[in-house]
């Protein structure tokens, strides 16, 4: 299914034929001057699983930022699910996030709530009155393997399990797409594997993920679509890469 | 309607819960506006009582006696009067003739004795004059000094010396108390705008997460303006009930002091509704301001 460089996407797509994520020649220039990405062309479909390498500062942060959004493309056109988000209003950004589940290096979890209050409180803010709620945060949290941590506040749990957390709470409104921004940055090796053993299994179960990585071991273990972009553009997109070009040395 | 109604419990539970959670800096946010309120409130309530005493005053100084010479006809004195009550600028018009003059000025128990000693009446009949402003007095000196019909050698008790000082105090009263008002405001509104961003920054992770997860800008907002509001009106209540407090006792020290200040009940209440409604707006306002930086994502 995966398509190593985008084509211009066909009159009108079928859905099953549409990428979920498309780029078309987007670049990205902040204010002050620096090309983050340079004419970035990009599908990936339904039930992908992709990793994002490359080195720091290489645009792979900006590239996440643009699908949610959090940036605006200089120029270029982005499309989720067959809809354009690059001049999409503000008013509309919300039930756009709603798409995505994001996970980060650095978990971002209110320390204040339990594991249980932290994933409950997505689909307060986004779903309030949301029956059932209880249900559906523990089944959340069984599927990634807390059910037992429920009351626990996170500043109790180890970092693997803190990162599981976040990950229960952007599973927990059924994103269509996962997106993984380095989630294995604070990990130790064996924990690391745990989580990417996880977002294997929320892509089995049919969600687009994309993992953005400095994981060289995961990688060519896991033997999955990679993309790489260096300097803002992508380099290499391979079905079933691994970390380095064959005979590279370095990225 | 029940996600309306989660919605509002939610921006209700969350406001409650993060103004305990943040008690230090919530106290802090009440504290500086309940502070700056009460500044307000004194200031407003001091020029009040100010006015009211000097606007006894002006009242009494905002007649002018028009004293009439005595072969002035009684037909030429009503024709006076009739053209003085059509000018827009007076308020009423009254004739005291000699005798009546004599009487109000017999209330003087020396003048009675001279009068007594004189055997005849030397007072001048006068036309009272009642005008709305007391700038318009000397106008109206200079018209009598050119009636025929009026007193050559005095024509009236105008004193410009002493009207001239309380207008000017008057002035000076309320244009410092409108320069203090000023001030204070412009300092409350930056007060108060960092310290409900201090409180939000506390919070910045929240705000992240609950955009990230797909809230809208409305749903984030609604608790942090509902604390602002709940903080607003705490200060208000608590300052507004010191100013009051301060009030009645700077009235009751006044009468100790035989200076008249009146109470004023309903202006005290208006007061008290204003700076309820100060708060909640202050504390609204400053909340949204301070949200607002962080919502641009």
């Amino acid at each position: 299914m995966s398509l190593a460089v985008a084509e211009r996407p066909p009159a009108t797509p079928s859905p099953a034929l549409r990428p979920v994520i498309s780029f078309h020649g987007v670049t990205k220039i902040y204010p002050n001057g620096s090309v983050a990405l340079r004419d970035v062309n990009l599908a990936v479909h339904q039930s992908d699983f992709c990793f994002l390498v490359g080195a720091s500062g290489a645009g792979k942060s900006t590239l996440v930022r643009l699908l949610i959004r959090e940036e605006s493309a200089s120029t270029g056109r982005i499309f989720i699910d067959g809809h354009e988000i690059t001049r999409m209003p503000h008013r509309k950004l919300p039930k756009l996030r709603r798409k995505f589940g994001i996970v980060f290096q650095d978990y971002k979890l209110l320390p204040t709530r339990t594991v249980a209050q932290n994933v409950a409180f997505a689909l307060q803010v986004t779903r309030p009155g949301q029956r059932h709620l209880r249900e559906k945060v523990e089944e959340v949290l069984w599927i990634v393997g807390l059910e037992d941590k429920l009351d626990k506040y996170p500043d109790e749990l180890s970092g693997g399990e803190q990162q599981r957390v976040a990950i229960a709470r952007a599973l927990v409104h059924r994103p269509r797409i996962f997106i993984a921004d380095e989630p294995t940055g604070n990990l130790d090796p064996d924990t690391s594997w745990g989580i990417v053993q996880l977002l294997l299994q929320i892509n089995h179960r049919g969600t687009t993920v994309l993992m953005a990585t400095h994981n060289r071991e995961v990688v060519d273990l896991v033997r999955r679509r990679v993309i790489a972009i260096e300097d803002g553009r992508i380099i290499r997109d391979e079905a079933q890469g691994s970390y380095l070009r064959e005979g590279e040395a370095t990225i | 309607m029940r996600r309306v109604a989660a919605a509002l419990w939610f921006a209700v539970h969350t406001a409650g819960q993060n103004f305990r959670r943040n008690l230090g800096v919530s106290l802090a946010g009440v504290f500086t506006m309940g502070l700056i309120l009460f500044l307000v409130g004194g200031a407003l309530l001091f020029t009040h009582s100010v006015n009211s005493v000097l606007q006894a005053q002006q009242a009494k100084a905002s007649t002018i006696k028009i004293y009439l010479s005595d072969s002035a006809s009684l037909a030429s004195i009503a024709n006076f009067q009739t053209r003085l009550q059509g000018d827009p600028r007076v308020l009423s018009v009254t004739f005291e003739n000699k005798d009546q003059a004599a009487k109000e000025a017999a209330k003087d128990p020396d003048i009675q004795q001279a009068l007594n000693a004189l055997g005849s009446n030397p007072l001048p009949a006068s036309l009272n004059l009642n005008v709305r402003q007391l700038t318009d007095l000397a106008q109206f000196d200079s018209v009598a000094r050119n009636t025929p019909i009026v007193d050559k050698t005095t024509a009236t008790d105008y004193n410009p010396d002493v009207i001239g000082k309380l207008h000017t105090v008057i002035n000076v009263i309320q244009f410092v108390g409108g320069i203090i008002a000023l001030i204070l405001l412009v300092i409350s509104i930056v007060i108060i705008m960092n310290t409900i961003r201090t409180a939000v920054y506390a919070r910045r992770t929240e705000i992240e997460i609950m955009k990230l997860v797909g809230a809208t800008d409305w749903f984030v907002r609604w608790p942090f303006i509902l604390e602002g509001i709940l903080g607003g009106v705490l200060a208000a209540v608590f300052s507004g009930g010191i100013v009051f407090l301060g009030y009645k006792l700077f009235v009751q020290a006044a009468e100790r002091s035989l200076l008249s200040v009146p109470f004023d009940a309903s202006y005290s209440f208006a007061l008290l509704v204003l700076l309820v409604v100060g708060g909640i707006c202050v504390g609204a306002f400053g909340s949204y301001l301070g949200v607002r930086r962080f919502l641009t994502v």
